[in-house]
């Protein structure tokens, strides 16, 4: 109980208390703790459970293949991927290059060319220089994945009689050097995943779009109109809507608002026809043609709603949210939340 | 009167113990020729000892009405006379975090007024909370359809509050899940969630007197990548069919994508996240959305306990303050752009 309970609260009410003063109070030992030390010991314990998380999940992949459970080839997929991964990242850096030095002037163009032509450089023009400015050889600027291919090259080259040396990037910069291995993997199936995913998104907008918009009580319907108006909005097209077009849904608005209230359809069917033809007049005898006012187009009512009604709304939204995290907050210093250690 | 003035008495010693204090971080303490730790040491004892003495005469003496009203008097006392006699000494403060300070005390000190006045046995209303409801009868249909019920944390770690709340939430769904004999799956992002979410579903199968239905292994890691994240789960959701999802974390474009799946397989849907961009995703695709505030008082309207009902009526409270001292805000902000006060409030909260 006492290791199980007690110790974890005090830490929590210790570091929390610590950490909200820390704000507060002007004081190096607990600043520095507060902004870098507290910061980097969650690191540190983030990163030795990526352990226990990846044990996890390849325990539990491997349990599915081993058991031919539904589904199987999927976890076989992973767990490859994952191996494939740990591979890339850990044993094999693939990522080397090579470096030429004592190279003769007459040679510099025909190496300029041999390497451009062989690894399709990007701005060759600029290689001559490099290679004459660069004293402790030149870099080619290209990373191999494999040794034999970067020995190809190197064959072609030795033509020149220049001396060349084959090396790998350092373990670490190999993640982040574009050619190398890992670099393949992120950016030719990791990132094209990650964007199909993200991708789906547009197609999920459109069915929520569909079923918010949906006209089934007053609130429903005024979501529909403001996402029209903000949509049409935001595009050319909504530029070139004109005023009396937006006159009409205005009139057409209001007389499908005030319509539960007036019985006789006559009536409606007056006041409407009445309304648009009083608005139309008036717009054309105050030559609204040539300078229409602003609430009647498109983009500055979409630039209304969302920086008046959206942003209230939106600033009430956060402005709970604050509080509850606020008040969450304090329950967990003061001890009293404690649901999170399971009682 | 007097019980008043004894903690004001009282709270004049902290404040002269606090200026001491920041003597001694500041200013070289060679008072009494003894060393700094001695020094610390003896001013933290009688700091505590002030201070619990000062807890304990307004918890237990004072009337509940006037109990808070003391507990902050005390403090804007203190506040007070630290400010102005803190001019002549180095402040403790950073610059400019002095106000900030205030309104966190502030907002402290009531929500602890409210907690102890729940405690006294104060009955206090929550209104109902259709989400929070659903959670048994979403439970209860997937025990009914003989299928499971993913629960999915939100993608951040554990520093983040939503995902406390999370868990926390997650504890009330693992006890109905042990009670309906139900089956749980809980995909995470992060491992350290993991690890908490674990002893979370530990202890309510426990408490809900079944420990023989859990094993660790309800609660797995996926992938710490947001979009394999989101892939693992929909590919939990479309080859599992759970006929309950709850969606409660921290969320961000993910969110959309988990929705929109789980309504696709028919599954009935509870989100909760303190993101406001996701909120109306949220409300789009899923049965039931706990919107905003109402996600972080799942804790204490579903344990019931007094100390944390009361903690939700003090945020009420502060967030009619927050209100006033808006409206405040723009009366006196036009008055001075006015001319006719010279006091701009608005540099108050450092523009």
């Amino acid at each position: 109980m006492f290791l199980k309970r007690h110790i974890p609260i005090f830490i929590v009410i210790g570091v929390g208390l610590l950490t909200l003063f820390g704000h507060f109070i002007n004081h190096k030992g607990i600043q520095d703790f507060v902004e870098k030390d507290a910061l980097q010991w969650f690191e540190i314990i983030a990163s030795f459970a990526i352990f226990l998380g990846s044990l996890n999940m390849l325990k539990l992949q491997m349990l599915k293949i081993i058991r031919k459970q539904k589904n199987w080839p999927y976890s076989a997929l992973a767990v490859l991927g994952f191996a494939f991964a740990i591979f890339a990242g850990f044993f094999y850096r693939g990522a080397n290059y090579i470096v030429i030095s004592d190279i003769n002037e007459s040679n510099i163009i025909p190496i300029t060319e041999i390497l451009t032509e062989e690894l399709q450089l990007k701005k060759p023009e600029s290689i001559p220089d490099k290679i004459r400015a660069s004293e402790d050889g030149y870099e080619i600027p290209k990373i191999f994945m494999t040794q034999s291919g970067a020995e190809i090259i190197m064959e072609k080259l030795e033509i020149f009689d220049v001396n060349m040396e084959l090396k790998s990037k350092k373990w670490g910069a190999h993640l982040t050097e574009r050619g190398s291995l890992f670099s393949w993997m992120f950016f030719n199936i990791f990132n094209p995943l990650s964007s199909t995913m993200f991708a789906l998104l547009a197609f999920f907008v459109a069915s929520a779009s569909y079923r918010a918009f949906r006209i089934r009580n007053f609130e429903a319907t005024l979501l529909l109109v403001a996402g029209i108006i903000l949509m049409l909005g935001r595009v050319p097209i909504g530029e070139l809507i004109p005023w009396w077009v937006v006159a009409i849904l205005i009139v057409f608005g209001l007389g499908a608002i005030s319509a539960p209230w007036i019985k006789n359809r006559k009536m409606v069917f007056s006041l409407i026809t009445g309304g648009i033809v009083l608005f139309l007049g008036v717009g054309f005898a105050m030559g609204w043609n040539q300078t229409p006012p602003q609430i009647l187009l498109i983009p500055v009512i979409q630039d209304w709603i969302f920086d008046y009604p959206t942003t209230a709304g939106s600033r009430a939204l956060m402005i709970g949210i604050a509080l509850g995290i606020v008040a969450t907050s304090f329950r967990i210093i003061v001890g009293i939340e404690r649901s999170f250690l399971g009682e | 009167m007097k019980k008043n003035f004894k903690i004001i008495s009282l709270s004049i010693l902290i404040l002269i113990q606090l200026i001491l204090f920041q003597y001694l971080l500041r200013v070289e303490p060679s008072i009494l020729g003894w060393e700094i730790t001695n020094l610390y040491f003896v001013i933290i004892i009688t700091f505590s000892l002030t201070l619990s003495a000062l807890l304990k005469m307004i918890s237990k003496q004072y009337p509940k009405h006037i109990l808070g009203v003391n507990f902050i008097i005390a403090f804007i006392v203190i506040l007070l006379i630290y400010r102005t006699i803190g001019i002549y000494v180095i402040s403790i403060f950073n610059e400019g975090t002095t106000f900030k300070f205030s309104v966190v005390a502030l907002v402290s000190m009531t929500l602890y007024y409210y907690i102890q006045k729940a405690k006294s046995g104060e009955e206090i209303y929550l209104r109902p909370i259709a989400g929070l409801k659903a959670i048994e009868e979403a439970v209860g249909r997937a025990t009914e359809m003989g299928k499971s019920v993913l629960f999915v944390p939100g993608i951040s770690d554990l520093d983040q509050v939503e995902t406390v709340s999370g868990l926390i939430l997650l504890g009330h769904v693992a006890e109905t899940t042990a009670k309906y004999e139900a089956g749980l799956n809980v995909p995470v992002s992060k491992a350290i969630v993991m690890e908490a979410a674990r002893e979370t579903c530990r202890e309510s199968y426990l408490r809900a007197g079944r420990p023989d239905l859990y094993y660790d292994d309800m609660v797995h890691y996926l992938t710490d990548d947001q979009f394999a994240y989101a892939a693992g789960v929909n590919g939990i959701m479309v080859r599992e069919k759970p006929a309950a999802c709850f969606y409660l974390g921290k969320f961000y474009a993910e969110s959309l994508i988990l929705a929109e799946t789980g309504n696709s397989i028919g599954a009935i849907q509870i989100a909760g996240t303190g993101s406001p961009s996701q909120i109306p995703f949220f409300v789009t695709a899923c049965d039931y959305t706990l919107i905003g505030e109402e996600f972080f008082t799942a804790s204490a309207y579903l344990s019931k306990k007094p100390e944390l009902l009361g903690s939700i009526k003090g945020q009420d409270i502060v967030k009619g303050l927050i209100m006033i001292t808006m409206v405040l805000t723009v009366i006196l902000h036009g008055f001075f752009q006015a001319g006719w006060i010279e006091f701009d409030i608005v540099t108050l909260f450092g523009h």
